[in-house]
Parts: C-alpha cells; sequence; structure tokens
C-alpha cells in the first residue's frame, strides 16, 4: 500500500496512538501506587507543618501517626462546597484548604486559624504553579512566617481582612509583606485569601450553629 | 552526507551547538535558568525525549507518510515528555512540584522537533539516538553555565546552597532573575562563544 493513500495515514495514525497511549498508560498505571502515596505524604507533610506537630521520624506512618494523634477531621458542605476541616485536639485551632487563582494557574494550600477563627496560626502551601524565583516564593520560610500570628480583621470590608503588600499603615497587624518582582501572585494571593476567609467563616458558623457548638463572632 | 559517531557527537555539543550556532530551544533557556537545580532537571528531561524520539523517529522513518509526518513527531514527542513527567513526579516529587510546569514545555522546545526534522527522519536509529544524546548534552551544558551565574547573582545562592557571608557583601541583582537577566546572559554568551570557541566555517 502506498503511503499517500488516506487507508495507509489512517491506520498509522491509529497504530501509532495506540501504541503511544498503551505506553503512556502503562507507565501511569506502574507509577500510580507510588503518586497516591506520594500525594498523601505530601498532603500529610503539609499538616504537620501547619499545625506545628511533632513527628517522631520522616516515613509516612510518623507522619499519619502524628496526626491520628492530634487532630479530627470532618468534612462540612456549605453551599454545595465540602470543606475539610482539621481541629488540633489539644489548642482547638482549626485549619481548612483554601484555593484559588493565581498569576498563572491554582494554588492550594492549609491554613490554621484559632479556634475563634480572630488569628492566623500558620499557613502551608499544597500546590502552586507561580514563577520559579519570584511567585513560587511565596513558599519560602520567610514569606510564610509573616503569616503567624497575623490578625484577620473581621470589622474591615472582605478583601482587606488580611492584607499582602503595601498598606496606609505599614504596622497594621492584618498586613504582611508582597514578594518583590511577583506582585500579580501577591495580589491574587490577597484576593483569594480574603475571599476563602469569607466563605469558610460562613461555613464554619453554619456548622457550629448544626453542631450546637460554640459559635463564632457575628457576621458584620 | 554520510556521519560517524564522532562527527554527530562534536556538532551537537560543540560545533554546531543548539543554542549558540543553531539558536534552537531559547524559551526554555530564558525560563529555568533562574536556578541551577531546575536547569538540571530540565536538561535531563530534554536529553531523555531529544534521544529516544530521535531513535524512534528514525525506526519509523521508512512508514511515516510524508504529508503528516510533522503531527507523527510531534505526538512521539508528546508521549516521552508525558512518561518524563509521570517518572519524574512519581521519583522525585518535591523536585516536580517546582519544575513541572516546565516539564510539559519540552513538548514545544523546537530542539526536539529540529533534530527529529533534520537528522533522525533521514539517519539511522542509532545514529540518530546518538545525535539526540549529544544534543541534549550541548544544549545543558550552555544552560548549566548560564544558570551558573544567574542563580549566584540573582540569588546569592548556588544549587540553593547561600554563598559565604553573603548578607555582608552582595545585593541580589532582580534583573538576573527575571527573563531580562537570561537575554543578557545567553547575548553574552552566545557572543563569546562564536567570537572565541567555534572556529568558523570560511567557505
Amino acid at each position: 500500500m502506498k503511503t499517500t493513500s488516506p487507508a495507509y495515514i489512517l491506520g498509522f495514525m491509529l497504530a501509532i496512538c495506540t501504541a503511544f497511549g498503551t505506553g503512556i498508560a502503562s507507565v501511569h498505571y506502574a507509577t500510580l501506587n507510588m503518586l497516591i502515596k506520594n500525594e498523601k505524604l505530601h498532603k500529610n507533610r503539609i499538616i504537620c507543618r501547619v499545625f506545628n506537630l511533632p513527628v517522631a521520624g520522616v516515613s509516612a506512618d510518623a507522619f499519619q501517626k502524628a496526626i491520628n494523634d492530634t487532630i479530627t477531621r470532618e468534612q462540612i458542605t456549605y453551599q454545595g462546597r465540602a470543606w475539610d476541616v482539621y481541629k488540633q485536639k489539644d489548642t482547638g485551632n482549626i485549619g481548612f484548604i483554601f484555593s484559588g487563582t493565581g498569576f498563572w494557574d491554582r494554588i492550594s494550600g492549609i491554613m490554621a486559624l484559632s479556634s475563634d477563627l480572630s488569628k492566623v496560626i500558620n499557613i502551608q502551601f499544597l500546590d502552586q504553579k507561580e514563577t520559579p524565583g519570584l511567585g513560587a516564593r511565596i513558599e519560602e520560610g520567610w514569606f510564610i512566617d509573616q503569616f503567624k500570628g497575623v490578625l484577620v480583621a473581621w470589622d474591615q470590608p472582605v478583601d482587606k481582612r488580611i492584607i499582602v503588600g503595601p498598606a496606609p499603615n505599614p504596622n497594621a497587624k492584618n498586613r504582611v509583606d508582597a514578594i518583590t518582582g511577583a506582585t500579580q501572585t501577591s495580589l491574587a494571593l490577597m484576593r483569594f485569601l480574603n475571599s476563602e476567609l469569607e466563605s469558610f467563616r460562613k461555613a464554619i458558623k453554619e456548622w457550629r450553629e448544626k453542631t450546637m457548638l460554640e459559635i463564632p463572632p457575628p457576621l458584620e | 552526507m554520510a556521519y560517524t559517531p564522532k562527527q554527530v557527537f562534536l556538532n551537537g555539543i560543540w560545533l554546531d551547538n543548539p543554542i549558540y550556532r543553531q539558536v534552537l530551544g531559547i524559551c526554555s533557556t530564558l525560563a529555568v535558568t533562574n536556578l541551577l537545580a531546575n536547569t538540571l532537571f530540565m536538561c535531563f528531561g530534554l536529553i531523555f525525549t531529544t534521544a529516544l524520539s530521535n531513535f524512534t523517529i528514525s525506526l519509523l522513518r521508512d512508514y511515516i507518510p510524508k504529508r503528516i509526518r510533522m503531527i507523527v513527531q510531534v505526538l512521539i514527542i508528546s508521549c516521552y515528555v508525558m512518561m518524563v513527567d509521570i517518572i519524574i513526579k512519581a521519583l522525585v516529587p518535591d523536585i516536580h512540584r517546582f519544575i513541572g510546569p516546565y516539564v510539559g514545555l519540552i513538548i514545544t522546545n523546537c530542539i526536539i522537533m529540529g533534530r527529529a526534522e533534520a537528522f533522525a527522519s533521514q539517519n539511522k536509529p542509532l545514529l540518530s539516538l546518538f545525535d539526540g544524546v549529544a544534543s541534549g548534552v550541548g544544549y545543558s551544558l550552555v544552560l548549566i553555565l548560564i544558570a551558573s551565574v544567574r542563580e549566584p547573582l540573582g540569588f546569592g545562592t548556588l544549587l540553593g546552597m547561600t554563598l559565604p557571608a553573603r548578607d555582608q557583601w552582595w545585593h541580589s541583582w532582580i534583573i538576573m532573575v527575571m527573563p531580562p537577566g537570561a537575554f543578557f546572559m545567553l547575548g553574552l554568551f552566545t557572543w563569546l562563544a562564536r567570537r572565541w570557541l567555534v572556529r568558523e566555517v570560511k567557505s
């Protein structure tokens, strides 16, 4: 058969797509368990880091044990969205998974707050694809450390409760420095963190009312 | 023209280097060279993909219909890149979190397509494999050199390790972290390479 005939071209494409598709599927299947384990380990590491849990070792089991011993997990649903809520047994600190659109792609992470939601205990990122060396520096210790102890200004408008970058009062208790050269990532982070905080507070308020637990500060 | 493995190797690495002679693969050179660790994994991915895609395309060269050869080449290249992506994600997930976005970009790297079209589609499989490795190594050497300058100047680190007493004597050049810094370095390196390293062919 001539290599220029439509039947040959169609057959060739079908064969090559099948062969390479099978190749990729095989590699994916062979590494599937590793990928699942890696994802779980990464998430557990982040949870331990955000709640500052003591971990005896670096194995996956050590991280899982630290979480089992000190953290309870609940899933609550509010307006169709499911929230994973982590609660530290001894301190009552509460954590949730946030996500939003960064400069390039989605950024997700876990934020831990005090039990009355007034103070940020810690923040850690699960996934981000910002510019290496610039926006990707949101994962660096110096940037994350700024959030520890930041007060959430619930009396301010929704988009100003946590400020990332310049503010009229540079010493404000709800402000952290932005990243030089990554203004768009910093602004995006501020935007979706505030939006997620607002949604989470509404979700947790409803959940606490339902479960007859303590009521968070009233909504303005 | 028949090539010997030695010629192929010298061409890929030195005389016909993809970066400063063929001016291919410039996008990734600008994008990943602000950190040496990212550069190294990008280079690994590119060498793997160039070598195997060259080998496969050469193996199939007599069967690939001419009219759709570029579609087939892109398909083969994409499959190898996806495999590299999955393997890095499974074996070194922490590194993958940093360079994941760039691994996908290997598909659009002109060197792979360029070598597939210019060499692999006209030469024997083993020689094509060798050409892929040589081109990948030639690309890698240039990227590693540029990253070795950009990272210390931009961050005051090398492979993530802080330079001695950096805070006392060094102020980071933000421009070296950003794409203009890569343009300056690439232009400077290309000029030096073409001026002193490469013997121009005079005809």
